[in-house]
């Protein structure tokens, strides 16, 4: 007899569908997190953590909009910020636990929903993405789990009778010093919410940390290990429809008609609905939706971007780096601009850099499932901006904002594409017309073609030097298009985009006249914020200068930029980069270094790597990266995402590119959008400087930004050739 | 369509469903196991990797009629309570990032093991290019399969 | 009419020498003895070796090769000792029975009809590292020693090799690799009627 034998989460969903009973998926999957074999950890999430609903504050008391504590002692813990391998999910909570001194091993951690409580401060947007989760939330963090502390200190104290000096804190208790009695947190976290929280809360000294600044467990790792973490593609819910989506293949174009019979006889269709720019086919499974999709017949009305190449961009950004409309963004001492340096200097040395349209390539392709009706809509997706999502949702379906919900599931990946809301808007619209739950997929080519793609950038640095070679004047001509456009808008004009400009603002190098000016280009392809946003080509092309001027000076690339640098934290994370390269040391025979040295989204980082080129063929050896952050909170989370940035760098420096033709994105999948392989990958070194600055860095994003300009200068001191535009592969250098 | 009975992580199964449809659609939609992953649709990433009798096999190129009367194991169903190796060794070493490529990377990395007990770096390289990572954990993922051996090897030691 | 018979027999002899000499033993085939002829078939067929869609399948190194340019296989695919592929990069763990839709899919092909042990499995590999049957690199004068020689060649006997060069399904996949591979410069008919002659008029190989 033949049992059959499915997988327990869809037992219980088909289970409540059999019921009629319209549950959230969610709430039937109780070991979403999986049992951790060897570590306790924080466990199961519920995806929406419904604050604004009615609570019990006898069963579930809020402290605060970051922590409730059940009368049976749970501790939930919310995190505002999308989970998407950075470990956001861990380290933020991991503040509020510290100060809380709650049991780490313990807690429950859930997303938030779209609340003002949980916005940014910096910008009052709740978003997860530029390197800022750290940096942005620490202090509030901190602030929110000490006055819950001192609330449940106060409550306990006063229960006893006794004063709060007396009481302390620690693993999920609070004990009074001299009678040795002890409350748990459960036990007084209802008088601790009726108090108000205090106004200046004390907070932990570094030195008193027990969680924060080593490794933690991370507490969605065990459910990524057995196949039971949700990320967006696999959240299921009862009753839901799948639909495979097509946008018009020449970028803002449209589908201008399409042939519903040529595919309403296919298995399991549904339906096939007009989505912005492009079709969704319906259909009862995913597979039969996709399939479908194929055998649509459709036309194209290409539009105003069907002549769009990679030659005619290349033109237009000539043009413009050549032309005269240029929006001056900056300038220090004289604020020279390369041409006003004739004759002023020893030399004028000037160069031109170039860095190619990227895609986003998230492992997990663009999804959303939502579920839309008459008066709610509720959304559930791998998200990155779920404000800009409710915003959007509201006002495009009409309803109140409060009537729409969103949802985190983890994300396979971001890096900022998840900030958009595009595919959150086709899923709300095929639900709307359809009626049911309806979650997209995007297919990889379509993920591929219709990314919104890192700008490429066209860069112009000149220089005046003194007769040492030293600069004593630095002009910038930047032309880019937007970054922020479609992410957020408000900090976008006519003609300027902050992001476009990160790493041209300050510099740590001492020169006494900078300019720079820019050239905001309208352009017929999509671009947006991708990881490194506008640090990672300015970099390139600042790094890459910094290096030809020492090369030229005939001085090694470190004592070069020692002697442009007095900034004690610069100089120390270069000093400590030149000892753990061993870069004084003579490298084997065909071997040569490269380094370079910035400070991008608040953190000093430095690569050097260590390479021979044979032929063409470019053989890393060994790369050695030295980064402070400030205080790594999890110094293990910290050393995998720069090891992981080094691994992007490495795929953006000699073979990631995106081209255009007749208005369409060549590239489909990774066949032809190329990155970095197992075999490609040397060993990488990180270590961490503790500087313990105030403020903290971001590490997200910084790892490619400084290893890209280190490749490049590397193979510069192995080969003497200067390759100054992205990526090597056009050159026909080869990453073996 | 047509149905076909074959074996998943241990228990026999009988599904309905076209006959060229892509296993991991199978896996993913009609039997609920969401551990492997869309990540190409070409054989080219290697998120979608399951044992087909123990070969690491990409599922969203094998159609579901290869399976007939065979054993396909799952990401689910490499050990009941994370206690393989591989996954033991994942967890040591805090591998993932993002975590999608990894129950594709830990098929892979399993059918080395179990084809060479003690693999070489070089070995490493050729079962594992073929696991692409967006998020670059490569040179853990590398730690991680040395480690894996280590443990599999106590393990035999203790019996 | 002894001195006839005489000639005859030594005739019999001298082809039975040759024969002998060019490995194959007769069997079936109409065989004559015209080297020139022999030669000029096998140049012929020749064009068909050294196309990519058999390159490829045949390379000198450990990696089997991809395209018309002849790269090494994406993925540090490699052939290993059975020349079926390695670890968690064997053939048939991407390469299915039949070719996959679109350009740059993985192309495949099946097990003869009257394998049944194999319905559904792949049947995509290169030769064994021991007998790596290679055709890249190799003048006329080599691949075709290399093609009779029973060591190398998978013990095949000449008028063995045109029933596989007739019927195998990796070499008819040549002329049916999809994704807009290019086929070779002779038609599946025309090669193998060129193998055949070549097998029936002695197998004699270009200098």
């Amino acid at each position: 007899m033949n049992e059959t034998i499915i997988s327990r989460r869809f037992f219980l969903t088909t289970a409540v569908a059999a019921s009629g009973g319209l549950l959230i998926g969610s709430t039937l999957r109780p070991e979403m997190l999986g049992a951790a074999a060897t570590q306790p950890s924080a466990t199961n999430f519920p995806l929406n953590a419904p604050l604004n609903a009615p609570f019990n504050a006898r069963l579930n008391a809020p402290l605060n909009a970051w922590i409730r504590i059940s009368a049976n002692d749970e501790v939930t813990l919310i995190s505002s910020q999308s989970e998407m391998g950075q470990g956001a999910m861990t380290t933020l909570p991991a503040i509020l636990a510290e100060e809380l001194c709650a049991d780490w091993s313990r807690v429950k951690i859930e997303f938030s929903p779209v609340e003002p409580a949980y916005r940014n401060p910096r910008i009052n947007w709740q978003f997860t993405g530029n390197s800022e989760s750290t940096t942005g939330f620490f202090d509030l963090l901190q602030t929110m789990g000490a006055s819950a502390r001192e609330m449940l200190v106060a409550a306990a104290a006063n229960r006893w009778g006794v004063k709060p000096e007396e009481c302390y804190a620690d693993n999920g208790k609070i004990i009074h010093k001299p009678s040795e009695r002890a409350l748990k947190f459960g036990e007084i976290a209802e008088d601790a919410a009726k108090a108000p929280p205090p106004q200046n809360p004390k907070l932990k000294r570094q030195s008193e940390w027990k969680l924060l600044g080593r490794p933690l467990a991370r507490v969605e790792l065990p459910a990524k290990l057995n196949g039971e973490a949700v990320f967006g593609i696999d959240f299921i819910l009862p009753g839901m429809v799948h639909a495979a989506v097509m946008q018009c293949p020449v970028h803002s174009g449209a589908i201008s008609s399409f042939d519903k019979d040529s595919v309403m006889k296919l298995p399991g269709l549904i339906d096939v609905v007009p989505i912005p720019n492009g079709i969704a086919v319906v259909a009862k499974h995913y597979w039969q939706a996709g399939q479908a999709l194929k055998s649509l017949k459709l036309s194209i009305d290409g539009g105003a971007n069907s002549d769009v190449s990679s030659e005619t961009l290349e033109k237009q950004y000539r043009a413009a780096l050549d032309g005269d409309v240029w929006k001056t963004v900056r300038t220090e001492g004289q604020g020279l601009r390369g041409e006003e340096m004739t004759g002023k200097f020893a030399e004028v040395f000037s160069q031109e850099y170039e860095s190619q349209f990227l895609a986003h390539a998230t492992m997990e392709p663009m999804n959303c499932t939502a579920s839309v009706t008459d008066d709610s809509c509720t959304i559930w997706g791998p998200l990155q901006g779920p404000e800009l999502a409710k915003l959007t949702l509201s006002g495009m379906l009409k309803l109140p904002p409060e009537k729409v919900s969103i949802n985190r599931t983890l994300l396979g990946g971001g890096f900022g594409r998840r900030l958009l809301v595009d595919f959150v808007v086709q899923a709300a619209l095929v639900s709307r017309v359809v009626g049911k739950p309806v979650k997209v997929v995007w297919s990889r080519e379509e993920d591929i073609q219709h990314d919104v793609y890192r700008p490429a950038t066209l860069h112009r640095v000149t220089a005046g030097l003194d007769k040492s070679g030293k600069p004593a004047a630095l002009a910038h001509k930047l032309v880019s298009p937007s970054i922020l456009q479609f992410v957020y808008g408000p900090a976008v004009t006519e003609d300027n985009d902050p992001s476009c400009l990160e790493g041209l603002m300050e510099t740590h190098y001492e020169i006494p006249s900078q300019r720079v000016d820019f050239k905001l280009l309208k352009v017929g392809v999509p671009t947006s914020v991708l990881r490194t946003t506008g640090y990672g080509p300015n970099i390139f092309a600042v790094e890459s200068f910094i290096d030809e001027l020492a090369a030229k000076a005939e001085q090694d690339p470190y004592e070069f930029r020692r002697g442009l640098s007095k900034d004690e934290r610069s100089l120390k994370v270069l000093e400590t980069l030149v000892e753990k390269s061993d870069w004084k040391k003579r490298p084997a025979k065909g071997v040569a270094r490269g380094m370079a040295y910035t400070e991008a989204f608040r953190t000093h980082i430095a690569h050097v790597v260590e390479l021979s080129v044979k032929d063409n063929s470019v053989r890393i050896h060994r790369i050695t990266c030295v980064i402070d952050c400030g205080v790594a909170l999890d110094p293990e989370i910290t050393k995998n995402s720069i090891e992981g940035g080094a691994v992007w760098g490495l795929g953006v420096a000699f073979k990631s590119n995106i081209s255009f033709k007749h208005g369409r994105t060549v590239e489909s999948n990774f066949h032809n959008y190329k990155i970095a392989q197992m075999d490609e990958t040397p060993p990488i070194e990180v270590h961490i400087v503790n500087s313990s600055a105030k403020g903290l860095g971001g590490t997200g994003e910084v790892g490619p930004v400084t290893l890209i300009p280190a490749v490049t200068n590397a193979i510069f001191a192995a080969t003497g050739k200067r390759y100054r535009s992205l990526p090597l592969s056009r050159h026909g250098l080869k990453l073996v | 369509m047509k149905q076909i009975t074959f074996n998943v992580n241990g228990k026999p199964v009988t599904v309905e469903a076209e006959p060229e449809k892509p296993l991991l659609w199978v896996l993913r939609e009609d039997l609920g196991l969401t551990g492997a992953k869309y990540g190409c649709g070409m054989a080219l990433c290697g998120c979608c990797t399951v044992h087909l009798n123990g070969d690491a096999i990409r599922s969203c190129v094998t159609p579901f009629s290869r399976v007939e009367g065979k054993s396909v194991t799952t990401i689910e169903g490499l050990s009941p309570d994370l206690s393989h190796p591989v996954q033991r060794a994942w967890l040591e070493t805090q591998t993932p990032q993002c975590g999608y490529c990894q129950p594709g990377q830990m098929m892979s990395a399993a059918c080395l093991l179990a084809q060479k007990a003690n693999p070489t770096d070089a070995d490493i390289d050729d079962a594992m290019s073929g696991n692409l990572c967006r998020c670059g954990t490569y040179s853990r993922i590398r730690k991680a399969i040395h480690r894996a051996a280590e443990i599999a090897a106590s393990h035999r030691g203790r019996k | 009419m002894a001195q006839r018979i005489k000639l005859g027999l030594i005739g019999c002899l001298l082809c039975f020498v040759l024969l002998a000499a060019g490995g194959g033993s007769i069997g079936g085939y109409a065989q004559s003895h015209d080297a020139a002829g022999a030669r000029a078939a096998f140049l012929e067929a020749y064009k068909v070796f050294a196309h990519p869609r058999c390159v490829n399948c045949h390379p000198a190194g450990d990696a089997p090769l991809q395209g018309d340019d002849g790269h090494p296989h994406a993925f540090r695919v490699r052939r290993g000792e059975d020349g079926r592929g390695v670890f968690a990069a064997k053939c048939s763990n991407c390469h299915q029975t039949q070719n996959q839709s679109g350009e740059h899919a993985a192309p495949g092909a099946p097990y003869p009809p009257e394998d049944r042990e194999h319905l559904s499995e792949p049947r995509w590999h290169l030769p064994s590292s021991a007998t790596p049957l290679t055709f890249e690199k190799r003048s006329p004068a080599q691949l075709c020693r290399q093609l009779l020689n029973r060591k190398q060649n998978g013990g095949l006997a000449p008028e063995q090799l045109v029933h596989h060069v007739s019927h195998d399904p990796l070499v008819l996949w040549g002329w049916n690799p999809g994704g807009g591979r290019s086929t070779p410069p002779l038609s599946h008919e025309d090669f193998v009627q060129k193998i055949r002659e070549w097998v029936e008029k002695g197998c004699a190989c270009p200098k």
